[in-house]
């Protein structure tokens, strides 16, 4: 994940107007999830699936995540975290690798 | 009823391969249309009945609804709220009425359960919606549809396999005729896949891709070789009859008898004489003798040991001066749906006064002989009539109806 505030605005906003039918219009960063936009906790979730996946990051156990309120938390959340997460995510990566090579054979 | 009080419906609503309403729904019916094709799964080859799934057909459920919901759930709120409608009683007087349902499926949503499970195996969790646990919960249709038309009666949902929906309309009934509360909507919905499907191939007892598949499914047929599967719903708004009668609601008819009962060890086997049993105590619920019935909408699927046990069983109680057909040579079998669903067909012959015959019969199997089989249409006024739906596992459920109580 590399990318920059207008990629990161492109792809939550997608995912907005894809997964939760909102309307492009509606979408400004003091947006409020809940109050403003009308989704709910198990929206939240759903939502936060989708751009795991879109980001190639893992975000299951990430406590910040949990606090965002607005639109422009969740932007800048990303551009602040995705070399950090990037890493995590490579890092998990190489260890189910790891986890998955046969173990050497004794006497090879 | 074995009851204090009557219940009668007012309102009906379906979503099948056949049409989205009773009118549209008998109309095909009646001109003897199949909903038989082959299997779009590529990993199986069978005819199947499938409903219409895409997804503009559901785009006026709001998404706040759908994302809960798997096809089964969705075919559930559009029937229910054709339902409602149909009923007169608005949203605000559900609410007021604490208005409950009554609505059962085979497995909830065999699409949804796929989805999961495919994700998990193939180590995908982590993409797994927490809404999958709401689109395959045994329970998805009869939750999805309290959500849909704002109920905040209670929720019941008889997973009892081909049964459910029928079981479900008799809990309904049961439950206002008790006292228990005045307005249930109650039905069933099914879908069909190739989990379906092949349970029931492993079995011998799906009907193979084999000529014209429009006459797979052949009940009562000599040359019957297994079911095929459909899918689709039912919803009808089961009331208290004096409350209706006061509101000037449209009444189809009262449910004035209902059975259900077990041969008490079997599997798949279907067992004549607990069919014939729950039928007589049907009749005996409704204080009616056999000779009272102008119809019996059969369950026979095309199977082999279960149409013969069915008729084995009608021959017993009825002998042969009821007519009987079965729907599923149009429809398939439409597993938790079937019994609503061809209910729902049938309020549609009375109407016309024209039964409807079996579709692909023409040899009576000998063993199904014996009971006046519909071959071709027939007119006549139907009064009272039986739905019959039976379940692996033992299940028999038998429904009685009187039209324009």
């Amino acid at each position: 994940m590399n990318l920059t505030r207008e990629e990161i605005i492109e792809a939550v906003n997608s995912a907005l107007v894809n997964e939760m039918e909102l309307d492009p219009a509606s979408l400004a960063p003091d947006k409020t999830f809940f109050d403003d936009l009308g989704l709910d906790s198990l929206d939240m979730v759903d939502l936060m699936i989708g751009l795991q996946r879109k980001f190639g990051v893992s975000l299951r156990d990430n406590e910040e995540i949990k606090t965002v309120r607005t639109l422009g938390d969740v932007y800048d959340f990303f551009e602040k975290n995705q070399a950090m997460l990037t890493a995590q995510a490579e890092a998990a990566k190489r260890a189910k690798e790891q986890a998955q090579e046969p173990p050497a054979t004794p006497g090879n | 009823m074995n009851g204090l009080r009557r219940v009668v419906i007012t309102g009906c609503g379906v979503y099948s391969a056949l049409g989205s309403t009773p009118g549209e729904l008998f109309d095909n019916l009646a001109a003897g249309k199949s909903a038989v094709v082959r299997a779009g799964e590529e990993e199986h080859f069978l005819p199947t009945a499938p409903a219409p799934r895409e997804p503009e057909r559901f785009r006026s459920l709001p998404r706040t609804l759908r994302r809960a919901m798997a096809p089964s759930a969705c075919f559930t709120a559009m029937a229910g709220l054709a339902a409602m409608q149909d009923s007169g009683l608005t949203q605000d007087d559900l609410t007021a009425l604490n208005a409950g349902c009554a609505v059962g499926s085979t497995m909830g949503s065999v699409s949804a359960l796929r989805e999961g499970y495919s994700l998990v195996i193939s180590g995908q969790s982590d993409r797994l919606s927490p809404m999958h646990f709401f689109k395959s919960a045994s329970h998805t249709t009869a939750f999805n549809l309290a959500r849909t038309l704002g109920l905040n009666g209670a929720i019941y949902s008889p997973c009892s396999a081909c049964a459910s929906g029928l079981q479900a309309m008799g809990l309904g009934a049961v439950l206002i005729a008790a006292g228990q509360t005045d307005v249930m909507f109650c039905g069933g919905a099914d879908e069909t896949g190739s989990e379906v499907s092949g349970s029931f191939a492993l079995m011998y007892a799906h009907a193979p891709a084999d000529g014209d598949l429009t006459e797979s499914s052949q009940p009562f047929s000599a040359h019957r070789k297994g079911l095929v599967c459909g899918e689709g719903a039912a919803v009808f708004c089961l009331e208290e009859r004096e409350r209706a009668v006061r509101r000037g609601a449209k009444i189809y008819g009262e449910i004035i008898g209902y059975a259900s009962n077990s041969g008490g060890s079997g599997l798949s086997q279907s067992d004549a004489p607990a069919i014939a049993r729950c039928m007589s105590d049907a009749c005996a619920s409704a204080g009616i003798d056999p000779a009272d019935i102008d119809y019996i909408s059969a369950h026979a699927t095309s199977t082999l040991q279960g149409d013969a046990a069915e008729a084995a069983a009608i021959r017993e109680v009825f002998g042969d001066h009821v007519p009987i057909s079965s729907l599923k040579g149009h429809l398939g079998h439409t597993l938790g749906a079937s019994g609503p669903l061809e209910a729902a067909a049938v309020f549609e012959m009375a109407r016309h006064s024209l039964l409807i015959p079996t579709r692909n019969l023409v040899d009576i199997d000998p063993a199904c002989a014996g009971i006046d089989h519909l071959t071709a249409p027939r007119e006549k006024t139907i009064r009272t009539f039986f739905k019959n739906s039976f379940a692996f596992g033992g299940v028999n459920a038998s429904l009685i109806c009187r039209i324009n109580a």
